[in-house]
């Protein structure tokens, strides 16, 4: 049973470049510049075709602008689509923004009656859901006072909370988890669960792909508003984590095609605690990553880097000989670099990696993999609270000679 | 028509949770068609609890943090009558069939308030609700009627002044004052079409709300409000009574002060101004809709 059904869908935007908003604002001054100039067309959705089956928790992902929120708008009549045809079976919700329909005078019962009508809540629904929508929320205190007194903590539960009653056939979810705390999130993420066994179709759009990973049984990446894969969760993500994140920032090759490649980068991969070649890691854990390369020539003093960018293209750290100590020697011939560690200091997400081989103190660079580089997902492993994992080892002392113990000690004994 | 939204109901019961028939809706690129148009009907119908609840909510966010709360709704048009009565009966003289100024336009202005009300609200509807418009569906239209439902309230407390003065000036009320509730239901059909107009329109000319105050003021002096229908020269009548509100204001002011049936003529030409324009001003206002997420 097919809930969900697109079949050639396109959107297009136009665009129509305003010269100054006031001029712009008198409709024959625009008329007379939409005549001049005519307005750009843009595909934000091209040709997309899916299914979705009854019970099927569905998530699509892609970068930002490949389309995701249109197909959303489009699946949730917000916009209509400008060519092809949605079927949908049941009932359907989108949950874009949470709050998005409170009125801050009015209080907390009538913003859920009000939030509640606008996602197509019955009335009579509304009040035979008031008593979970509060306890879900954790509101009861503040019912009956207006939601400008609320924190922006109860504001986002209370939105999620009707959201999450709305019993529909289908539930279209839209970066519901950005907002909350770790625990609220947690929250919903059940929630979500327990709406997908009753049989709830789901439609799940996030950054947080190892939610969308846990949560969904299929996956369609999007790319400049076309489908470019369409399947198992892990196959699809994986996909997605090798397409360069960095295509449209490269810089020409030729830069580096006049330089002498006297070591040439090969390939990068990486090694759980158990050895196995990976491209999932724990943080926390202990991981092996190997380098290989190969010399033209013999360089006395070489120094390896592997550098590790988030999805927004920010350095995370990085990983060279340089500050190791020693000094590399390379004779020509095949070899790789070992790099291991006890445990990952990368925290969960998807990492971009970037590999320079260069001579110590020289500006340039043997090679450079510029950006295009294997990528790597980081799972949750040891539980770490903060902004990165710091490897530590404890050690107790006491006054009491007897009573102090180490962990070493403690498996000697 | 758009979207263009048909459904149908389907019957499933394959799997455990269609205990009920699901709807199936399908959604194409918009195209008018009259299958259309009664599939929004349908929808509208379904959204019928959001018209309710955001009526109830216009009416609750105008008057919860101000002092005179409901009062706002009589002090309107009761100002408006003072001004007029000063000016109209004392300064200058205007002629009004034998009834005191005060209740002749009390009488008149109570539907004027309430069209003007309602327009100048339901104009910025869909403007003013940006963040839900591109957010959330449900039929667009709920926004300007929620506001046309919150005048005809603020019409109805108004009301019971009028009675007040017709008990101070002593003019009873025949059967014949029943005819004002199909002079409003008219003038509820023609506020309902211009309302969905303008509030549509406004979407991509901003100008429209800016006119507003204007519009109004010069579309009051065109109709009966300060003056009766008998004083515009004959020759002008016939083009006169065009202004759909001529007729209902006119009308309302005759069934209820003079105690005698409506003129059907002005009337009727009103009623049929609303029937046709409404159906034009809905399917307008759908057409729009379907990408007003995305200009607004």
């Amino acid at each position: 049973m097919i809930d969900l059904k697109l079949e050639h869908v396109s959107k297009r935007y136009r665009i129509r470049r305003e010269v100054e908003a006031d001029a712009a604002r008198h409709p024959l001054v625009r008329k007379l510049q939409s005549l001049r100039r005519p307005s750009e067309e843009f595909w934000a959705v091209r040709d997309v075709s899916f299914e979705v089956e009854r019970g099927e928790a569905l998530g699509i992902i892609g970068h930002n602008g490949a389309g995701k929120s249109t197909v959303l708008k489009l699946l949730s009549s917000i916009t209509a689509p400008t060519s092809g045809e949605i079927t949908i079976n049941g009932r359907l919700s989108a949950l874009i923004e949470v709050g998005s329909g409170f009125h801050p005078e009015l209080t907390g019962r009538e913003n859920i009656y009000l939030n509640g009508s606008i996602l197509g809540m019955r009335r009579h629904r509304i009040t035979e859901k008031l008593d979970s929508i509060v306890e879900f929320a954790g509101v009861r205190q503040f019912l009956d006072t207006p939601v400008k007194r609320f924190s922006s903590g109860m504001y986002v539960r209370l939105g999620f909370s009707i959201a999450a009653h709305l019993d529909p056939d289908i539930l279209l979810l839209d970066e519901v988890l950005a907002v909350g705390d770790a625990a609220f999130q947690a929250k919903c993420l059940q929630r979500i669960g327990d709406l997908k066994r009753s049989g709830t179709t789901i439609v799940f759009i996030s950054h947080d792909l190892s939610a969308v990973e846990r949560l969904c049984d299929r996956v369609v990446l999007l790319r400049r508003g076309e489908v470019v894969a369409n399947g198992a969760p892990r196959d699809v993500i994986t996909q997605y984590q090798n397409t360069a994140a960095f295509q449209s920032s490269q810089p020409a090759r030729e830069e580096l095609a006049n330089q002498q490649r006297l070591v040439e980068i090969g390939r990068l991969a990486f090694r759980d605690a158990e050895g196995r070649e990976t491209s999932v890691l724990r943080a926390g854990e202990p991981f092996t990553m190997s380098l290989g390369f190969t010399a033209h020539a013999p360089v006395a003093d070489a120094v390896f880097e592997v550098f590790f960018y988030s999805a927004d293209r920010e350095l995370q750290c990085q990983c060279t000989t340089e500050v190791l100590g020693g000094r590399v020697a390379v004779e020509p011939g095949a070899g790789a670099i070992e790099f291991s560690g006890p445990g990952l200091g990368l925290l969960t997400g998807v990492y971009y990696t970037d590999v320079v081989i260069k001579e110590r103190g020289s500006t340039e660079f043997f090679d450079w993999s510029q950006w295009d580089s294997a990528a790597l997902r980081v799972d949750p492993g040891k539980l770490v609270r903060g902004k990165f994992y710091m490897p530590c080892e404890w050690r107790l002392t006491q006054e009491n000679e007897a009573a102090a113990s180490a962990p070493a000690e403690t498996t000697r004994a | 028509m758009s979207p263009d939204i048909s459904s149908n109901a389907s019957t499933d019961a394959t799997t455990p949770r269609a205990s009920a028939p699901r709807r199936v809706t399908v959604i194409r690129a918009p195209s008018l068609s009259l299958s259309g148009l009664l599939g929004s009907l349908v929808k509208l119908a379904q959204y019928g609890d959001l018209l309710y609840t955001l009526s109830v909510h216009r009416i609750k966010v105008r008057y919860k943090q101000s002092l005179l709360g409901v009062s706002w709704a009589i002090l309107q048009p009761l100002s408006l009558m003072l001004i007029y009565t000063v000016i109209f009966s004392f300064i200058a003289r205007v002629q009004t069939e034998g009834v005191p100024y005060a209740v002749f336009s009390y009488v008149a202005l109570l539907p004027w308030t309430y069209f003007s009300t309602s327009l100048t609200n339901a104009t910025n509807g869909l403007v003013s609700h940006q963040e839900l418009v591109t957010k959330v569906y449900f039929p667009r239209e709920i926004l300007p009627l929620s506001y046309v439902v919150a005048a005809l309230f603020d019409f109805a407390i108004a009301s019971t002044v009028l009675a007040g003065l017709m008990i101070y000036y002593r003019i009873g009320l025949t059967w014949n004052a029943l005819y004002a509730l199909p002079v409003i239901l008219i003038l509820t059909l023609f506020v309902t079409a211009v309302a969905l107009f303008l509030s549509a329109t406004q979407v991509r000319f901003r100008d429209i709300g800016v006119a507003m105050p204007l519009l109004l003021q010069l579309w009051m002096f065109a109709s009966p409000v300060v003056y009766p229908l008998s004083a515009v020269p004959a020759g002008l009548r016939g083009f006169y009574v065009l202004n759909p509100m001529v007729g209902v204001i006119e009308n309302f002011r005759r069934v209820i002060l003079q105690g005698v049936p409506p003129d059907f003529h002005t009337l009727g030409l009103s009623a049929l101004i609303a029937v046709f324009l409404l159906p034009a001003a809905y399917i307008y206002f759908k057409r729009l809709e379907a990408t007003v997420a995305d200009i607004i």
